[in-house]
């Protein structure tokens, strides 16, 4: 059997277990209706257990605890380890979440079984899956094939797989609850209420585009001409540091190392020469184009397509061929 | 009758003295570390020119300094006087009749003229005029000791004229032993301790100016947390401490209008010894912001009179601010980058490798090549200075010097250990060490003066020894080899400024080279203010580099120091070091709409390079 462990927080149901219940129903083989449980862990939640039943999945397991909410990592270990010497799952399912990180390694140790982190990809062949995972800063993926005892722990990487991807049952799920014990006392650590960073007023780190502006906008009046080409592109629109020092645009825009550090899909850079503090800030783009008038400018060391030219003539182009 | 009455005062005069002295002492002994006075040789030279010839008093306030000068050369030659005159008051031994005794008194009186000259200078200038660095108040210690040196003076002079067996002789000659008595009870819990604790102080800083020791992992040590871990030199320097405010002056951070102040920091370290509070931390003691608005770039230190040493004191704070997770939140993001990735901007090596393949560089093998070229994160990774690089890669080729790069380079570990980071400067300085070691050159050259600072001084104390050159002096030597050089272009240069980095006019001592490079061509070269050995900082040292999302706008010490550059009217600015050139292009761009404009900055490698290439194609 193969155990989805989902995870949640203030009642509401992280995305991310939506693509551990996929990994999970692509190892089933299509067997997920009958060899496929969901196990949901806290207080009050069944609304959690209703959501995913609507998976297709054997059934959706329950242990609701005062114990468990908040969240600790011996309470979590203690349920968990009980409930899986009881379902005797073969494998178990995790989303590479920060919550995860921290309790699953205790428990897999407890155990005493394998567990493979942050697996981006199944590999089957002939009959044994290989659970791929980034080594060396991702420049190495390794197949990994446990072995020993099962469970086997796996947490896959959060985006690794879709969740749109995850099968939904033709009738929900039946959902029944799993009683077990946890000893209070046992449970050290003293959670705080987490920490809330404050609201950044934008947010572009969740951009998927960005026309950036730097100095070669001259003044202040010329903003505009970047502003029409983002809302063309639906794009956000973000700076270097001198036109936010400026005041031409607020803080909240700036892109580098003294700004927030973005990785859209798209970076169009319009008249930023590309200062290496800019550069730290965007380096982790998918695709950057840059337009910048002095062919020597660094940006052009780092886009993948560059126009050297005037923004003022290749803007107003691009925004008219963008409407076409 | 005179006897016992001179004997009582000075039992408590002495007394009263010692003590004071003492629970000082008691406190320098308790702190813990040592003092060290290796490199003996360096030490006595510097001894001899900032003690007895009082070069770095006289050196930055040339008035003020010479007043002082006289004052403290009055009281040497007085030292054999003074003495002479309580032997024979308190009846011990009478030499004053004797000839000898005559030509010296006769020979004081000048001095005696010089110190009044000088004291009164003083005292018109610490009480009217008051320069800033002086503080805010009027010191009435100061007044009070100024005018006890005046009267010891004329006291004197008095002598020459009074009888000693009238009554007017009598009052003179007890008003000189008073004041004198006087003078030494207050002078303990004075900054005039300075005139006992400064010679010593002097001789113990470190021939090596930013000298801070590494910490010992083995020995659990993680820093400074509270005033009881400052240790015994730190103290020694905070009971020295003359308050001159040099290191006020100095201070880039301050000059930016920041909370920082060096001299701040000595005399709170005082306060905080003498009340006791051993427990106090020093990020409240002396506020976590303050302590991370320093740049390293060691004016405070290099300009102190007495030899204090303050950034032992500063990143020994940090140090222990880093080890309890209290490092702000920039510096968490370069350490995590120089952790990852080796290097602080977070970037792949495998662009450093792009840059070795697209300059042709050869790794570097001791039987064919002459020096190491060591490239430094900017080198591997920046676009501005990789042209730099370009530049002195051709010049090399074009004298025939053999050179090569390691295969692996990491970042030496600079804006580690300066922020504190000691953990992560002895983890990269040991893969550096270990690298260098296996490629085993003789000679390095770099044109980063961070990475000449941390690997031929910080290096040291792993037991690496290694000559290594900035590119500056190295290419400053090559051209004088060159005999008779012609510059036919010098005729169409123009007029151009050049900054010197804190890391190489400061700590290397090197600012006649660049110089010599620029006006060999011909260059007029305009001086900003604060130039040579004592420039003003960019503002990225000590890690400050990615700091500016703390600051503000109009407190940055980069917009400072290109306003004074700009003030020159050069329109051209050398620099000589990676972050220079960011910090003041940064400044450049930031510059209020069209105040940067009409200014170019260049690296002076390219200068130098672009001016062999102008030669060529006029000769």
């Amino acid at each position: 059997m193969i155990l989805v462990v989902a995870e949640h927080r203030d009642g509401k149901l992280n995305r991310a277990t939506w693509e551990a219940v996929a990994a999970g129903q692509a190892l089933a083989g299509g067997q997920a209706g009958s060899n496929l449980s969901i196990l949901v862990l806290g207080a009050n939640v069944r609304g959690i257990a209703a959501e995913l039943s609507a998976a297709e999945a054997q059934g959706v397991i329950t242990i609701d605890s005062v114990v468990l909410e908040p969240y600790t990592a011996d309470g979590f270990t203690a349920a968990l380890a009980q409930a899986i010497g009881e379902l005797k799952p073969a494998t178990v399912i995790l989303p590479h979440t920060y919550q995860t990180r921290d309790f699953a390694p205790k428990l897999a140790s407890r155990l005493d079984r394998a567990l493979i982190t942050d697996v981006t990809a199944l590999k089957t062949t002939g009959g044994v899956t290989a659970f791929v995972r980034p080594m060396f800063q991702g420049k190495l993926t390794a197949d990994v094939v446990p072995e020993g005892d099962t469970p086997h722990f796996v947490t896959v990487q959060v985006g690794s797989f879709r969740a749109d991807a995850a099968a939904r049952g033709a009738a929900p799920a039946p959902v029944r609850a799993l009683a077990v014990a946890i000893d209070a006392s046992a449970i050290r650590q003293k959670p705080e209420a987490p920490f809330q960073e404050a609201r950044q007023a934008v947010d572009l780190s969740q951009a998927e585009r960005i026309v950036a502006v730097g100095r070669g906008i001259k003044e202040q009046e010329k903003i505009p001409v970047a502003q029409q080409l983002a809302d063309a592109l639906g794009a956000e629109l973000a700076a270097s540091r001198p036109i936010c020092d400026a005041g031409w645009l607020p803080m909240a825009r700036q892109v580098g190392s003294s700004g927030q550090t973005v990785a859209p899909k798209l970076y169009l850079a319009l008249g930023i020469s590309g200062a290496i503090q800019h550069l730290v800030g965007m380096k982790g783009s998918q695709t950057i184009a840059a337009i910048n008038k002095d062919p020597d400018a660094p940006i052009f060391e780092v886009a993948d397509y560059g126009i050297v030219g005037d923004l003022f003539e290749l803007v107003p182009a691009l925004v008219d061929a963008l409407k076409e | 009758m005179r006897y016992w009455a001179l004997w009582a005062l000075l039992i408590v005069a002495v007394g009263a003295f010692a003590m004071q002295i003492a629970a000082r002492m008691r406190l320098i002994a308790a702190a813990p570390g040592r003092f060290s006075s290796n490199q003996s040789g360096a030490r006595l030279q510097r001894f001899l020119f900032d003690v007895i010839l009082q070069r770095r008093t006289i050196r930055e306030r040339p008035i003020a300094g010479a007043a002082h000068a006289l004052v403290f050369w009055g009281f040497a030659a007085f030292a054999g006087y003074t003495s002479i005159e309580f032997l024979y008051g308190l009846g011990l031994a009478d030499v004053t009749a004797s000839p000898w005794f005559h030509v010296y008194r006769l020979g004081l009186a000048p001095f005696a003229g010089a110190v009044l000259a000088g004291i009164l200078y003083l005292l018109v200038r610490r009480a009217i005029v008051r320069p800033p660095g002086l503080g805010d108040h009027v010191s009435a210690e100061s007044v009070v000791i100024a005018l006890f040196i005046t009267t010891l003076m004329i006291t004197f002079l008095l002598g020459f004229r009074l009888d000693e067996r009238t009554i007017a002789g009598r009052v003179n000659w007890w008003a000189h032993m008073l004041v004198v008595l006087a003078f030494m009870a207050l002078i303990p819990a004075s900054k005039h301790l300075h005139l006992v604790l400064s010679p010593m102080t002097v001789f113990l800083k470190s021939p090596e100016l930013g000298r801070v020791r590494n910490l010992d992992f083995e020995k659990e040590e993680v820093g400074l947390e509270a005033v009881k871990d400052l240790e015994k030199k730190t103290v020694l320097d905070a009971f020295t401490c003359v308050e001159c405010g040099r290191c006020q002056d100095n201070c880039p951070a301050w000059g930016a209008g920041k909370a920082l102040n060096p001299k701040t920091l000595i005399l709170q370290t005082r306060e905080a010894l003498l009340a006791g509070t051993r427990d106090r931390k020093l990020g409240e003691l002396y506020t976590e912001e303050v302590l991370w608005q320093c740049t390293t770039c060691g004016a405070c230190e290099n300009q102190c009179p007495v030899g204090i040493e303050h950034l032992p004191m500063i990143i020994g704070a940090r140090r222990g601010l880093v080890s309890n997770g209290e490092a702000p939140e920039y510096l968490g993001a370069m350490y995590n980058h120089l952790e990852r990735r080796r290097n602080i901007w977070g970037l792949g090596y495998d662009q450093r490798q792009k840059f070795v393949t697209s300059a042709a560089l050869e790794t570097f093998d001791p039987a064919r090549h002459d020096v190491l070229v060591w490239l430094g994160c900017a080198g591997a990774f920046e676009a501005d200075f990789q042209k730099s690089l370009r530049s002195l890669f051709e010049i090399l080729r074009a004298k025939n010097v053999r050179f090569g790069v390691l295969g692996k380079e990491q970042c030496t570990g600079d804006p580690a250990k300066r922020t504190g980071n000691e953990y992560m400067f002895q983890e990269l300085a040991n893969a550096n060490i270990e690298e260098l070691k296996k490629a085993g050159p003789k000679t390095i050259l770099t044109s980063c003066p961070h990475c000449v600072k941390t690997i031929g001084e910080d290096y040291r104390r792993f037991g690496y020894e290694v000559e290594i050159v900035h590119s500056s002096v190295f290419v400053a030597g090559l051209m004088r080899d060159a005999p008779a050089a012609k510059h036919p272009a010098a005729a169409s240069a123009g007029a151009v400024t050049f900054h010197d980095p804190c890391y190489l006019g400061r700590y290397a001592g090197k600012s006649d080279e660049p110089r010599e490079l620029i006006s060999m061509f011909g260059d007029e070269i305009r001086e900003p203010v604060r130039n040579g050995d004592n420039p003003f900082c960019c503002g990225a040292g000590g890690g400050l580099l990615f700091a500016d999302k703390e600051e503000e706008p109009g407190s940055r010490i980069s917009d400072v120091r290109f306003t004074q550059l700009q003030a020159t009217g050069a329109g051209t600015v050398v620099t000589a070091c990676p972050f220079c050139t960011i910090m003041l292009k940064g400044a450049q761009a930031s510059a209020p709409a069209g105040g940067g404009e009409g200014i170019q900055f260049v690296d002076l490698m390219t200068f130098v390079n672009g001016r062999l290439k102008k030669d060529a194609a006029a000769g």
